[in-house]
């Protein structure tokens, strides 16, 4: 689904470049986490990903980047939008303004694709209930909350049924009960399989419970790649500028205090800690 | 015909409609603190300047039709060709390298008042009937006393005005883009002419 | 906050229902009419047989006569006075002081104030009984890019947010001591700390937005679809056309009367 190699690119007037030789193969299917500190190059593959960078951005590109079989730098913004489907932070932006319902925001992009209208309802009715939207269906977009704002921004992305997916920190300007919503659809999204998902998130603890792997970037390179046990559980994070979940970090003081003997995995999730403790 | 796709890229798209909000929102602060100005180009005027003249000129003539919308249509209906102007000629102000120094940026202004003066005074003469509905009509007044016809007298209410208005519109605009970093006026359709 | 559609007003109508292109042929046709025939009283007479009748039956009369009232009446004062008063020469009505009220100036404002009554009572009804949206569909059928609409929709729905935005930077800057009130120089001077931060935000946005717009494939070329349908019927496309055509008939003639004197003499 993914296939980069030796992909290097420079903002504009940029001299440190954002990705520096990244190679990265993606099979179809695989709900894959990026994690890294502020600037570690999350949001510049994402925006590569979809196409932005080179096409948006401008700057200097070389490698191989091919998505969903599109050789992303060749083809045209336009021909990558229905292939790959992007949510980012802000939830306000993502709002189009040109339609006046939630179920008319969710058909802005199936309109723009030219899906026949008995489809259309069909597919907005599946993904309002997929995203919990069904009942604000009727609503001003501007009147939801953020949460709900980020819930119809993947909603209206993932009804134009993109091979791949990438969400680059759909949660970091919600508050606690709006991030948790989002990671509610996302968990519900991992289950499905249907869908080939790129999320980069700071929050290692949702990470760890629905990534299939995760991949931790640092000035631009692939520094970790794993199953998300042995990438979060190991003892590198902190280098990179990443706090392991507080899960593992309770092991590693229960381990350092000596009441804990054993070399088992450390745990990353709140099911592991339990067991771990137990 | 590369250009004007480029100018009407999905970012020029986005950034008329923000030069829009952004006219009818000064358009009513400017009214809130009661400044006896209009000040409701100065986003048809950004776009002109980063967008080009085709880019301005649309803003301009979509913002006339939402202030419509918003206000008084008689206020705004008929001037469209006015604000259509307004954004041309931003656009070729910048087109030719006069939106790098602010002195410029007032000399445009003042230009832009006499033309908006020039082209609105036989909007109003002719489809208003020679008025604009607000205490500027005490000056038409004036000069309808001293004999002069309607044309001419709402040439001169706008001469007293427009000018003056359009000159701190502009230097407005110069201000916006000096405090916009390079990274975001990079992403215009015509950013090099005013860097 | 439920759905808001600008000066729409909802209601379960004949005339909500037309053909958003059909009340434009109709309202082009009554602004035509009052326009361009003589006659101090004709635009007056234009409104109350042409856009009256439907305003009641849209349920929307109440809305147009005081937004027809509003809009009109700053006109209206002005009309009379700078042209009924400071009318150059004509038939003496009235003396108030040095100034006097002419007759010819009086009709001319008469006039002048009806023309703009049957601009501003056209675009009201349009906009009273017609979604921003289905207008914008319409528009889109006669060939207006997609672009535009969004243009007109999008900033339809955030200048209200923009506003309130301005508002509660008004209010902090307030708090934090900014005169607002008081001399000319002032105001004028709490203009730059109020705007600036507000403009720069909305401009730092753009890029954002524009990225949004392009996931949703909004610049594909090629046929779009619709959630939103337009009812339309032959007959409608029918008044349509010969309204069409006695707009431009009116017009035409009132060109020909103008002209032919000078013509044929």
């Amino acid at each position: 689904m993914i296939h980069l190699r030796d992909v290097t690119y420079f903002y504009p007037r940029a001299t440190v470049p954002a990705l520096a030789g990244l190679s990265l193969d993606v099979p179809a299917g695989q709900f894959c986490a990026v994690i890294g500190a502020n600037g570690a190059g999350k949001s510049t593959l994402c925006y590569t990903l979809a196409g932005f960078v080179p096409h948006f951005y401008r700057g200097k590109l070389t490698g191989q980047v091919e998505v969903a079989g599109v050789d992303v730098p060749a083809a045209s913004l336009a021909a990558i939008a229905g292939q790959v489907g992007l949510v980012f932070a802000n939830p306000f932006n993502q709002i189009t303004g040109a339609r006046f319902t939630v179920r008319e925001e969710i058909a802005f992009g199936l309109e723009n694709l030219g899906v026949p209208l008995d489809e259309m309802r069909a597919r907005i009715d599946d993904i309002l209930s997929f995203a919990k939207l069904t009942e604000l269906a009727e609503r001003s977009p501007f009147a939801l909350s953020g949460g709900q704002q980020q819930r119809l921004a993947i909603a209206s992305v993932l009804v134009m049924r993109p091979p791949l997916v990438v969400l680059d920190e759909p949660t970091s300007q919600l508050d606690p009960i709006g991030s948790k919503e989002v990671f509610a659809v996302l968990r519900d999204l991992a289950a499905t399989d249907e869908a080939t998902v790129v999320l980069a998130e700071q929050k290692l603890e949702w990470v760890a419970v629905f990534a299939d792997r995760v991949i931790v970037l640092h000035e631009g390179r692939i520094v970790a790649d794993g199953p998300p046990g042995d990438v979060l559980a190991s003892g590198d994070l902190t280098q990179y500028g990443l706090q392991p979940t507080r899960y593992t970090q309770a092991a590693r003081a229960a381990l350092a205090a000596g009441l804990r003997r054993d070399s088992a995995e450390l745990p990353v999730t709140l099911e592991e800690a339990v067991e771990y403790f137990k | 015909m590369d250009r004007l796709k480029s100018d009407f890229s999905t970012v020029g798209i986005v950034l008329m409609g923000v030069g829009i909000v952004i006219n009818i929102a000064m358009g009513r602060i400017v009214t809130t603190l009661s400044l006896p100005l209009y000040l409701d180009s100065i986003g048809t005027i950004f776009v002109g300047a980063v967008a080009g003249p085709w880019v301005g000129a649309l803003a301009g003539i979509i913002s006339n039709l939402i202030a419509a919308f918003f206000g008084n249509p008689a206020n705004f209906l008929p001037y469209i060709p006015v604000a259509a102007i307004i954004g041309f000629m931003a656009g070729l102000f910048s087109r030719y390298g006069w939106f790098k120094l602010w002195w410029k940026f007032i000399l445009a202004g003042v230009i832009t008042g006499v033309v908006a003066a020039l082209i609105s005074a036989p909007i109003t003469a002719y489809v208003n009937s020679g008025v604009v509905g607000t205490g500027m009509d005490a000056l038409t007044a004036a000069f309808r006393g001293m004999g002069m016809s309607t044309l001419q007298a709402n040439f001169l209410q706008g001469l007293s005005t427009d000018p003056l208005d359009k000159s701190i519109s502009y230097l407005l605009v110069y201000s916006i883009i000096q405090a916009l970093p390079n990274r975001y006026l990079d992403r215009f359709p015509r950013a090099e002419y005013v860097r | 906050m439920t759905v808001n559609y600008g000066l729409y007003v909802p209601k379960q109508s004949g005339i909500h229902s037309l053909h958003p292109l059909t009340k434009l042929a109709y309202l082009g046709f009554c602004l035509a009419v009052s326009w361009v025939i003589p006659g101090t009283w004709t635009p007056y007479l234009v409104f109350l047989l042409g856009i009256v009748p439907l305003s009641a039956l849209g349920q929307v009369l109440p809305n147009i006569l005081s937004g027809a009232f509003k809009a009109v009446l700053p006109f209206a004062i002005s009309l009379f006075v700078v042209q009924g008063f400071f009318w150059p020469e004509g038939t003496v009505l009235q003396q108030i002081g040095p100034f006097s009220l002419k007759e010819e100036g009086l009709f001319f404002a008469i006039r002048g104030a009806g023309r703009i009554l049957m601009a501003v009572s056209t675009f009201l009804l349009l906009s009273y009984t017609t979604r921003p949206d289905e207008l914008t569909l319409a528009l889109g059928q006669l060939g207006v890019p997609n672009s535009i609409a969004y243009v007109i929709l999008s900033t339809l729905q955030i200048i209200p947010r923009f506003q309130t935005k301005a508002t509660t930077i008004l209010d902090a800057q307030r708090s934090r001591g900014l005169e607002t009130e008081g001399s000319l120089r002032v105001r004028a001077r709490a203009l730059l700390p109020l705007v600036l931060p507000l403009l720069l935000s909305s401009i730092v946005d753009i890029e954002e937005r524009a990225i949004a717009l392009e996931v949703r494939a909004f610049g594909r070329q090629g046929p779009k679809t619709s959630l939103l349908v337009l009812h339309d019927t032959p007959w409608q496309r029918l008044l349509r056309w010969l309204l069409l055509l006695a707009a431009l008939g009116v017009i035409v003639w009132r060109i020909y009367a103008a002209l032919a004197p000078r013509f044929l003499s």
